[in-house]
């Protein structure tokens, strides 16, 4: 019979112990991922079934949005409507949101997900941000393709997810925050770099500021009137 | 130490196999946090098309209606006058009159002793701002701050001594007003920021005051002209 040195029982003890240990965390945990493993691709098959299906929904009612639009615009065009009118209309729709547009201005992307970043840009930061754009005279913002209007709100919904217009903004791919705002390029970019990316970047998160000419989507919200009634004069 | 050579490989071997185990162990865990991640960013893309849909639906109905207004054979002048006007009370162009809320802020009579801070004792921009968005959150139809409408295009900026809003110089008190709901409204405004206020009347003694208005008047905004923006051509 062989004889074993006794400096050696220690270690040998403490090597089975731990792979008895091991063994069995494993089986564990095996056992437990295939489970989850299984359950997580049948979810992830329906979800996505349902998000394409959203998705080819999405696309459908934007062509037939954009066909509807130009049925209107031939239509109002028909009936002789009188073009100041038209013009005063148009106007307006620009401030109410409803009217999509395109002109210059500067698009901002802002990465919060560095590892440096203690907080993530929050709806406070987003409602500053919004409110130095109009001081700078922005003339239509848009935020992960949310029109700015004057009944928007920006409110946290749970923990993390951001609600503009009641529409959650939150990316999953991308950059997750995108401000589009039309107006004079050279002040938009002037109080945004001096009054909001300092800030932004001292904690730690990216911005990069481009000067573009853009199309700012229209709000797609309804307007309702219930309590308020017009002054008649 | 010197081992003997059984002894040795037997060694060699435990080692590596624990190594083999814990690679195994690492990769499992890591594939189980991976997998709940990616489900989870699949959620919020599919709430936002959905809430898309639904907002597209409805202003596709708008259109609709509109157009069935046209094919009907309406007078188009009556059309137009009737589009106008709609516009119009949307972008905050009429002065309107309802039941609303009257909130009223006001800086501090008292100084700051000590070591208190100057600040706690002032209404800062942000706090209307904050209430803004409360109201609107709310359901709020029309707002306005010391006469002023808010419309689209309103900021509400600091200007030191003064608080900028349309472009006019205002000065505490700051009256706000609004009109919809008063039940939602009211809730509406249970937030951090309204409670953080109440604070600051109970310590440092601004005025923050709330008053439920039968009836609320605001003001009509005004149009503003745009150099930039211009309307997206359908289809040309």
């Amino acid at each position: 019979m062989h004889h074993w040195k006794r400096s050696l029982a220690l270690p040998v003890t403490m090597v089975a112990i731990a792979l008895g240990f091991l063994i069995s965390l494993q089986a564990q945990t095996q056992k437990n991922v295939s489970a989850a493993e299984q359950i997580s691709a049948e979810r992830m098959s329906q979800m996505k079934l349902v998000l394409s299906n959203s998705q080819d929904q999405n696309t459908k009612l934007q062509e037939e949005h954009r066909v509807l639009l130009e049925q209107l615009d031939a239509a109002r065009k028909k009936v002789g409507t009188d073009p100041q009118l038209l013009d005063r209309l148009k106007q307006l729709q620009i401030l109410e949101g409803t009217q999509e547009v395109t002109g210059p201005g500067i698009q901002i992307s802002i990465d919060d997900r560095n590892k440096n970043v203690l907080f993530p840009l929050g709806t406070d930061d987003i409602a500053r941000m919004i409110n130095t754009l109009k001081f700078a005279g922005a003339e239509a913002i848009s935020i992960n393709g949310q029109r700015i209007v004057v009944t928007t709100a920006i409110v946290l919904s749970g923990s993390s997810t951001i609600l503009v217009n009641q529409v959650p903004i939150n990316r999953a791919e991308g950059i997750p925050y995108e401000l589009d705002a039309i107006g004079d390029q050279d002040t938009l970019l002037d109080y945004y770099s001096k009054l909001e990316a300092p800030g932004l970047k001292k904690y730690g998160m990216t911005v990069s500021i481009v000067r573009k000419t853009l199309i700012i989507p229209s709000y797609k919200g309804a307007y309702t009137f219930k309590q308020a009634k017009p002054v008649s004069s | 130490m010197m081992l003997e050579k059984r002894e040795r490989s037997l060694l060699g071997l435990a080692s590596i196999v624990i190594g083999f185990l814990f690679i195994v162990l690492l990769k499992t865990q890591g594939s189980a946090g991976s997998q709940v991640t990616r489900q989870e960013t699949a959620v919020p893309s599919l709430i936002q098309t959905e809430q898309e849909n639904q907002q597209i639906s409805t202003d596709n109905e708008r259109i609709q209606q509109e157009l069935t207004k046209y094919a009907q054979g309406q007078s188009a002048s009556t059309l137009a006058e009737q589009q106008l006007q709609e516009a119009q009370m949307n972008a905050g162009m009429i002065a309107v009159v309802g039941p609303g809320v009257q909130i009223t802020l006001d800086d501090s009579k008292r100084a700051a002793v000590g070591q208190e801070d100057p600040s706690s004792f002032l209404i800062h921009e942000q706090y209307i701002r904050e209430i803004f968005n409360a109201l609107w959150n709310g359901g709020a139809e029309a707002v306005a701050v010391n006469g002023q409408r808010v419309t689209t295009n309103t900021e509400v900026f600091c200007g030191g001594s003064y608080i900028q809003i349309n472009g006019t110089r205002q000065m505490p008190p700051y009256v706000i007003e609004a009109i919809g709901d008063t039940n939602n409204l009211s809730s509406a405004l249970r937030f951090y920021g309204w409670d953080k206020l109440g604070d600051f009347q109970q310590q440092y003694g601004i005025t923050r005051k709330l008053e439920v208005l039968k009836e609320a008047t605001i003001p009509a905004g005004k149009l503003r002209d745009y150099h930039y923006a211009e309307p997206v051509k359908e289809g040309t």
